[in-house]
């Protein structure tokens, strides 16, 4: 297994640079200037000039290549035009937000998802059943925007019930240590929310067919004939392969989170790398959208091994030695 | 928490070094961090700049108008405990006029001694002593005292810091000012909290313990936290709103700012295909004619968009010259009314006729037919277009509509790649028309308009001893802007300003939300120690 995962980790060493690479060219030539935000009605027309100059804008492209690539080797990530320091402390700053927030809604996917499949395969047909399917179509197919505005205005204002944005109370660190921990959950009820709760929806119907499908196979009635508990036969025997395409999902669930959190975290001024990567792009902050790009990579081939090595555990007869 | 202001932002810091940030949050707390050569005041009534006691405890004018000679404080220090002295600002303005810094305000040094193209220090800023300093200008300037108020950094903060990389360096992230607040925590794209600097005597410690800026991007979010109370102040608040707040917020008061921003639609009057390709300049085909520009400024009606957008929170624009310089604004200047019909008067005057009969004017065998670009998302502009080519065409103009991303709206409108555009403009704080109506290929003359006669009016208007000395100057220039639409002015936008009201003597003005922010208090003022 540590082959493999050391392999599969070799292999995407190349993809990510030729992802970098394509995002490095495409950039450079999309219109629009990274200067040209800055230019107001005070600002002294040199001072573009200037700063193209000082942020290399200005050498041949290829130079500029050459200059990042050596940047890439030596781990050297450059400074954001936008937000004038270095990249590196920028990410370092605002990855673990988005990380808190995706895992937490990974979780919530996850944990509600599997139950509410659960529940439904097994009073299939029935009122509950029909319930819990028309409302995760009406969930899936609500905007997130749409729907963290919503519960901005009802839960937050209205009821005032939990606060609407940010990650922490304005001076929250000044509270005790448990206070403060306090004040990161309720932030994060939200927003959590919000991201996880579409996905939930999607995961609760895939739950619901393949439990569907295992509950009627072979094995499932030999175990019930065996006269085993309807708890032991589902908990163990079905719930076992049931959630082997689940997990699968579960990898590939984390680039979609990630797309989720640039809408969530905009509407919840929650200060994550989503934010960040949107307005790194609408700047044209070039140093900046190569780091965002090479982080979300990142995302996705650990979300995708996952998978694979998530699989391998729950699937015995599956091996990558 | 009772002694702390919460204000929202829609965008971060990018970071606290006066010399090379450039985002509007940086620049309004960067005023209440850093000390001021002058306590800048806006006199509303009189429409002008006026400058108090900063670092500099008087100054007057020397060598014909020349020279300013300032006579400065000597006991004011840095948050470190070091003084803050003449070197000080002689080195400040050396790192703003060196080009490897690119400064956004090295403009500010344009009349200063130059030698070989190059801003030289040691001939613009002469120190004198410890407490005299002399800044030599090229020529008499009328707006010397605006332009050397720049504030100081530390030069033994700076000083080996390589100029090159001065805008990534890591102090800017740890200011040492001397205002009224300093920097105590900043948490990118989260929050700023700003706490009290007991030791400040430039203009006096501030009131308040602490303000938190926190950053909320989402408009919505924004005002949900204002209406919470959560937020003390926030801006925009927009005029769909308004009426809800006034309803149904009790708590939270509405300021208007005095507008310096405005919105208008850029008509390109020279031939930008043959500007591009041979730099020769030409008027525009469709319009280079002042009678075609005149014809569409009559053609929109303005203030029905303005009414329709704004409320009552616009102002409708005659030219780039805000409301706010009462001084200097030629009052007798009638708006142009909406009136098809004398747009068509004009049109035809101009020699466009509908000779084929399809509905769309026509002159030598073109169409008058053009696209006007505006930046996407941008709701209000979408209106303005919207209105505009449904207004053009019922008097035979065809007008196709593209909305552009702004990064690339803003390049191409810079680059002069557009025929007709909407657009805004933000004014500054002291009357300099030189960049918008001077030469062609300033990036902010965006619609290139060249009239000999501003030329002349700007050389004389630059050089005279005050400003009010170039009130005559000024009011011809906005004649002639009046007479020759180079684009057409749409309306002056005040923004709203959501308070809430326990936060006291707040003083929402001309120069931004944060001004004199040392003298906020909240709840009652009576109850905080006077300085």
């Amino acid at each position: 297994m540590l082959r493999y995962i050391i392999r599969r980790v070799m292999s995407a060493v190349p993809l990510l640079f030729g992802l970098l690479t394509f995002t490095f060219f495409i950039i450079r030539l999309a219109p629009g200037d990274p200067v040209s935000l800055y230019i107001q009605g005070d600002v002294d027309p040199m001072f573009a000039e200037n700063l193209r100059n000082a942020l290399g804008l200005n050498d041949p492209l290829p130079v500029q290549y050459v200059k990042w690539l050596k940047g890439m080797v030596t781990g050297e990530l450059g400074m954001s035009f936008s937000k004038h320091a270095m990249v590196t402390d920028i990410l370092a700053a605002t990855i673990p937000n988005t990380l808190l927030l995706t895992a937490f809604a990974l979780m919530f996917n996850f944990v509600i998802g599997i139950i509410l499949g659960v529940i439904t395969a097994l009073r299939r047909g029935s009122a509950t059943d029909h319930i819990v399917n028309v409302t995760s179509l009406f969930v899936y197919s609500m905007p997130e925007f749409w729907l963290g505005l919503m519960l901005i205005l009802g839960v937050s204002l209205h009821l005032d019930l939990l606060p609407a944005s940010g990650m922490h109370s304005a001076m929250a660190r000044f509270l005790p240590p448990l206070d403060y921990l306090w004040d990161l959950i309720q932030h994060m009820i939200l927003p959590v929310f919000v991201l996880g709760v579409a996905s939930a929806a999607a995961t609760g119907r895939y739950m619901r067919g393949s439990l569907l499908e295992v509950i009627n196979q072979d094995y499932i009635r030999t175990a019930r004939a065996k006269g085993l508990s309807e708890l032991l036969v589902i908990g163990k025997h079905a719930m076992r392969n049931a959630l082997i395409p689940i997990i699968t999902l579960l990898g590939l669930s984390l680039p979609f989170l990630l797309g989720g959190a640039v809408i969530v975290e905009t509407v919840f001024a929650w200060p994550g790398m989503g934010k960040l990567t949107v307005d790194a792009i609408f700047a044209r902050d070039y140093p900046l959208i190569i780091a965002c790009t090479l982080v979300s990579g990142v995302m996705v081939i650990v979300g995708n091994l996952m998978a694979d090595i998530l699989y391998a555990m729950v699937d015995p007869r599956i091996r990558y030695d | 928490m009772s002694e702390t202001a919460v204000v929202a932002l829609s965008g971060d810091a990018d970071n606290f070094n006066p010399v090379v940030s450039n985002s509007a949050t940086a620049s309004d707390l960067q005023g209440n961090i850093y000390p001021m050569m002058f306590d800048v005041q806006f006199d509303e009534r009189e429409g002008e700049l006026t400058y108090g006691k900063g670092l500099v405890e008087r100054w007057e004018s020397a060598n014909g108008g020349k020279d300013i000679v300032a006579h400065l404080r000597t006991d004011v220090r840095w948050e470190d405990g070091m003084l803050v002295t003449p070197k000080d600002i002689k080195f400040s303005f050396s790192l703003y006029g060196d080009p490897i810094v690119a400064s956004p305000r090295r403009s500010y040094l344009e009349s200063m001694i130059f030698t070989d193209n190059k801003f030289d220090v040691d001939k613009s800023v002469e120190i004198v002593d410890d407490s005299t300093m002399i800044f030599h200008f090229a020529k008499q300037y009328p707006l010397q005292l605006f332009h050397i108020n720049l504030s100081p950094v530390p030069e033994h903060i700076y000083r080996n810091a390589d100029r090159r990389t001065l805008r990534s360096n890591p102090a800017n992230e740890r200011p040492v000012g001397a205002g009224p607040f300093k920097l105590e925590e900043w948490v990118r794209q989260q929050q700023i909290i700003l706490t009290r600097n007991g030791k400040c005597t430039l203009p006096y410690p501030a009131k308040l313990e602490n303000v938190v800026f926190r950053v909320i991007s989402e408009p919505t979010t924004r005002l949900t936290e204002l209406k919470k109370g959560t937020v003390d102040v926030m801006r925009p608040v927009y005029p769909d709103d308004v009426e809800d707040i006034q309803e149904n917020n009790p708590d939270i008061r509405l300021e208007t700012l005095p507008p310096r921003n405005y919105e208008y639609i850029g008509w390109m009057n020279i031939d930008v295909d043959e500007y591009h390709k041979t730099g020769t300049v030409k008027p525009h085909p469709l319009f280079g004619d002042r009678r075609v520009r005149q014809a569409l400024t009559y053609a929109v009606n303005r203030k029905e968009i303005m009414e329709h957008e704004l409320g009552t929170f616009g102002e409708l624009a005659v030219t780039d010259f805000s409301p706010i310089f009462r001084w200097a604004i030629k009052h007798d200047l009638i708006p142009y009314p909406y009136d098809p019909e004398k747009s068509r008067q004009l049109l035809r005057s101009a020699g466009w006729s509908d000779s084929n009969g399809d509905g769309i004017l026509d002159k030598g065998g073109k169409d008058f037919e053009f696209t006007l670009h505006y930046n996407i998302g941008n709701k209000r502009r979408e209106y303005v277009a919207t209105v505009v080519q449904k207004e053009l065409k019922s008097i035979g103009i065809k007008v196709n509509l593209q909305s552009v991303e702004p990064v690339v709206l803003f390049q191409n409108i810079e680059d002069k790649q557009y025929d007709a555009f909407i657009a805004g403009f933000s004014v500054g704080l002291a009357i300099d028309p030189a960049g918008r109506w001077g030469d062609i290929s300033n990036p902010f003359n965006t619609v290139a308009f060249s009239n000999r006669r501003i030329g002349e009016l700007l050389k004389l208007g630059l050089h005279v001893p005050t400003q009010r000395d170039a009130g005559p100057f000024w009011k011809e220039i906005q004649s002639i802007l009046h007479q020759e639409q180079p684009c057409t002015f749409l309306y002056w936008i005040k923004d709203i300003v959501g308070i809430n009201r326990r936060l006291k003597n707040t003083n929402i003005n001309v120069l931004g939300v944060t001004d004199g922010m040392w003298n906020w208090t909240i709840g009652d003022p009576n109850s905080y120690m006077t300085y």
